[in-house]
């Protein structure tokens, strides 16, 4: 049985690597008996998968795994079980049976959405801060460069944004982003910040940014679905064709 | 919780983000105790004097840290080293080092227990007293200071942590680790003086008090005498439980987040080890053998089972393929536990005790190389550090692993050993080449064999604490000899930095003066001394000259058996006579067999203590 699940990942659970996500949940099930469905092979592994990856520290409220078990359950008691065993801060919210063999998580979410808290280094308007923002969403391409071991490279981070408005409150900024999430990547919410900072002036403090994560979604035609909304199938219907 | 914590906390989440592996600072994993403050008499932190996942990783931790949380009245909490990242960003910002329960000062409890696990952890215990704004020195430190107290193997040879320690605790703490902290209970109900506090204290078995024992030195360096003042005992011995099978064990341990070096269940079989392995330290000062029995152990592993959720158990001990019992535990744990994946791993196996079948079994879940220590290349030299294995139980057993399926096999070995020659090094070659050879014969395609040598570091408590350590030059040489020795495709050779193994031997031969070179190397940046990447071996060469004293004078010298040891007035049961006696054995290539398969060896720890081997099977 293949069962998706919703969940927020809020507190000191944010800084819970999605690396190491796996094998909390893994554990966690271990604990509460819920016998799991395994890869078959050399090295068997747990059938447990995320969607996209949450970064340290950037809290979540609402992610979404698939567990397959090795039987059927009924599901709320699944879910009572499991939240048990969860550390503190990961909160079981929903789940539904779907179909085994149905797209991955990963290859159906295509949006997401933040909450950021940026403190600034000096206060401004929220006219400023309109215009800033205006200006950058005006902007065709936006390069920004990222660093990795292999060196610098730069990326056109315009395309990925598709909606940013931020207002002032006391002396920090508070922003909502929202963005596409593809094969080829995405763009992080601190890149977006930096880029405004360095390209409009707006005077943010970066080293200060919470950030939470409200949403990722299935996009389709202008409307966000839940991966647990069986509405959210008529996207790949139409996909398919 | 008070200001000072909820501060620590928003000071330290503002910049998680931003250092290596945030989960090693959070300290509310899986099965982590979090005790009420006000409602516990005594507030212990268990420091580990390394990174989180190394600390983390080790048995004695996690059994002291629940021992003394099972006592209502105790609180006890962790810290770990700090990584340099996470270092750098909390002397910028002034926040002092905290435990990892509460985020509390650490300055703020009553016990900072440091356990003693290598010599290359010691700059980072200074580090970690001075992250904690405590004053390094007793002399220096105040009533609101907490008792420094260390424990563990090198706890056997504290002195060249003296003068930074208020005492140290000898052998296993399951009993006396609670005596000394219910006393600590008693001093803060009713204070006497500092004094009449650690004179109590060291009334405790295997209490070590160091400023309770005056060192006078000779002209040409040597100790003259080692003077314990009245009252206190003439030589500490080491605590010992009795019963390990009714002793206290964790079966709810924590459950890290991040990957930790060793990331499973850890079941205790078995305490001590028999061989009698002459270079080892620890095969000497955990004895006697003691088991614990089949029933106890699989209770156990169903309460691991069901509190951790993890999915591998490890039998630990110093050696479990000699735990009486171990065939049938392992088969029921895995009779048991297979269908929820849960797996079984042995740490190590000996190669004339090794059984494939036992090695199948436990390989079932996940197949790795096999590893083997020989330690040495040639019989002669086996013999002479009493490693009873000969080259054909080595033959044999990778025989049975190539057959079984394996390629990969690993060698340990160790070079400097006392009385090595050309032809144990050459001993070396012609094993690897040989297991390898084996390999290809039976039919394995890919066969590798993965040969590591360190070099020989005399240790306190063994019967090799009178010779010394070879010379870097030699043993970089010997290295060297080795590497074109062993330039084959199927053959990998690793061999540690020798000037960290002469460091090793310099402190764990230490005398009280190497004190002034640890607070100077630590004051020059000298931490993480056990890490390649971090080593400096430069700073310490210029902290010994720069002090006046010659590392050498602890390393590559040959003591007497007339010279006073620094830590002759520590024992861990085992008797220096019989220590002498063995060393006298090696010289003459003569084995001493193990006590559990023939008669007592005489070497002390059983007589006087109430404790006896205790075998299950």
């Amino acid at each position: 049985m293949l069962l998706r699940i919703a969940y927020s990942k809020l507190e000191t659970a944010k800084y819970i690597a999605h690396l190491d996500l796996t094998r909390v949940f893994e554990r966690a099930m271990r604990r509460a008996k819920i016998p799991m469905a395994y890869s078959e092979g050399f090295n068997p592994h747990p059938k447990i998968a995320f969607g996209s990856a949450l970064a340290v520290a950037v809290e979540g409220e609402r992610e979404y795994v698939d567990v397959e078990l090795r039987q059927d359950m009924d599901i709320r008691e699944v879910l009572g079980r499991l939240q048990e065993q969860l550390p503190s801060g990961i909160r079981l919210l929903e789940g539904r049976v779907v179909q085994t063999g149905s797209k991955a998580l990963m290859a159906v979410l295509n949006a997401a959405s933040y909450l950021i808290r940026v403190p600034m280094a000096l206060p401004i308007g929220p006219e400023r801060l309109a215009e800033g923002m205006d200006a950058w969403l005006k902007r065709e391409h936006i390069p920004f460069a990222r660093y990795s071991k292999k060196g610098r490279t730069d990326k056109d981070i315009r395309p990925w944004v598709k909606r940013l408005t931020g207002s002032v409150e006391g002396d920090a900024v508070i922003v909502e982003l929202e963005v596409e999430v593809g094969n080829s990547g995405s763009v992080r919410p601190e890149e977006v910040l930096a880029s405004l900072r360095d390209l409009e002036n707006l005077p943010f403090d970066l080293d200060a940014l919470q950030i939470k994560r409200t949403g990722i979604y299935v996009h389709y035609e202008g409307q966000h679905y839940s991966p647990l909304d069986p509405d959210h199938k008529r996207g790949f219907r139409s996909e398919a064709r | 919780m008070s200001n000072t914590t909820t501060r620590i906390r928003e000071q330290v989440e503002r910049f998680l983000p931003k250092v290596l592996k945030p989960s090693r600072y959070l300290g509310a994993e899986w099965n982590s105790i979090h005790k009420d403050w006000d409602e516990t008499d005594v507030h212990m932190v268990f420091a580990f004097p390394d990174v989180y996942e190394v600390g983390m990783s080790h048995l004695g931790t996690r059994i002291l840290y629940h021992l003394v949380n099972s006592f209502p009245w105790f609180a006890c909490e962790r810290v770990f080293a700090p990584w340099v990242d996470m270092e750098e960003k909390m002397r910028a910002r002034g926040i002092p080092l905290y435990a990892l329960e509460s985020f509390r000062p650490i300055r703020d409890f009553d016990v900072l227990g440091f356990t003693l696990q290598y010599e290359m952890s010691f700059s980072n215990i200074l580090n970690m007293l001075d992250l904690a704004g405590i004053p390094l020195r007793t002399s220096e430190r105040g009533q609101e200071d907490p008792w420094v107290i260390v424990g563990g193997p090198c706890a056997y040879n504290p002195e060249p942590l003296a003068p930074f320690i208020d005492f140290a605790l000898l052998g296993e703490s399951e009993e006396q680790l609670p005596e000394v902290l219910n006393l600590v209970a008693e001093q803060k109900k009713n204070p006497v003086s500092r004094r009449e506090f650690l004179l109590k204290v060291a009334q405790v078995q295997g209490v070590y008090v160091p400023e309770f024992y005056q060192v006078d030195y000779q002209e040409d360096g040597r100790i003259a005498g080692i003077i314990a003042e009245p009252g206190v005992p003439k030589v500490v011995e080491k605590a010992i439980v009795k019963d390990l099978d009714a002793a206290f064990f964790p079966t709810n341990p924590i459950v890290p987040y991040m990957e930790i070096v060793h990331d499973r269940m850890m079941l205790e079989v078995m305490r001590g080890c028999s061989r009698g392995c002459r270079f080892c330290q620890a095969g000497m000062i955990y004895r006697p053998v003691r088991e614990r029995s089949p029933e106890t152990l699989l209770r156990q592993t169903e309460e691991l089972v069901r509190s951790t959720g993890y999915e591998e158990i490890s039998l630990t001990s110093l050696s479990s393929g000699d735990y009486s019992c171990i065939q049938p535990v392992v088969q029921e744990i895995i009779a048991k536990y297979s269908p929820e994946r849960v797996g079984v791993s042995l740490p190590s196996l000996r190669i004339d005790s090794f059984d494939v079948k036992l090695a199948q079994e436990v390989q079932k879940v996940r197949k790795s190389g096999l590893t083997f220590a020989p330690e040495a290349g040639t019989q002669r030299l086996r013999d002479v550090i009493n490693k009873g294995v000969t080259e054909e139980n080595l033959m044999e057993a990778t025989e049975a692993a190539f057959k079984a399926g394996w390629s990969s096999i690993k060698l340990y070995f160790m070079i400097g050993l006392p009385t090595e020659t050309q032809e144990d090094l050459d001993g070396i070659a012609h094993l690897a080449k040989n297991v390898a050879n084996l390999g290809n014969k039976l039919g394995r395609r890919n066969v590798n064999v993965t040969v590591s040598t360190s070099s020989f570091v005399p240790k306190s408590h063994t019967p090799f604490q009178w010779e010394p350590q070879e010379r870097q030059a030699s043993l970089e040489a010997k290295q060297k000899y080795l590497k074109e020795k062993l330039r084959d495709r199927r053959i990998k050779y690793n061999y540690h930095d020798a000037s960290t193994s002469f460091l090793e031997a310099v402190f764990a031969k230490g005398d009280r003066r190497l004190a002034d070179v640890l607070e100077h190397a630590f004051r020059a940046g000298c931490r993480f001394d056990g890490w390649s990447e971090h080593f400096r071996y430069d700073v310490w060469m210029e902290s010994f000259r720069e002090l006046g004293i010659d590392p050498s004078f602890y390393a590559h010298r040959a003591l007497d058996y007339d010279d006073v040891l620094a830590w002759d007035h520590l024992e861990s049961g085992v008797k220096k006579r019989f220590l002498m006696q063995e060393h006298f054995q090696a010289l003459q290539e003569a084995r001493t067999l193990d006590c559990r398969l023939t008669d007592c060896t005489g070497c002390g720890v059983c007589p006087d203590r109430g404790v006896q081997i205790d075998l299950k099977g």
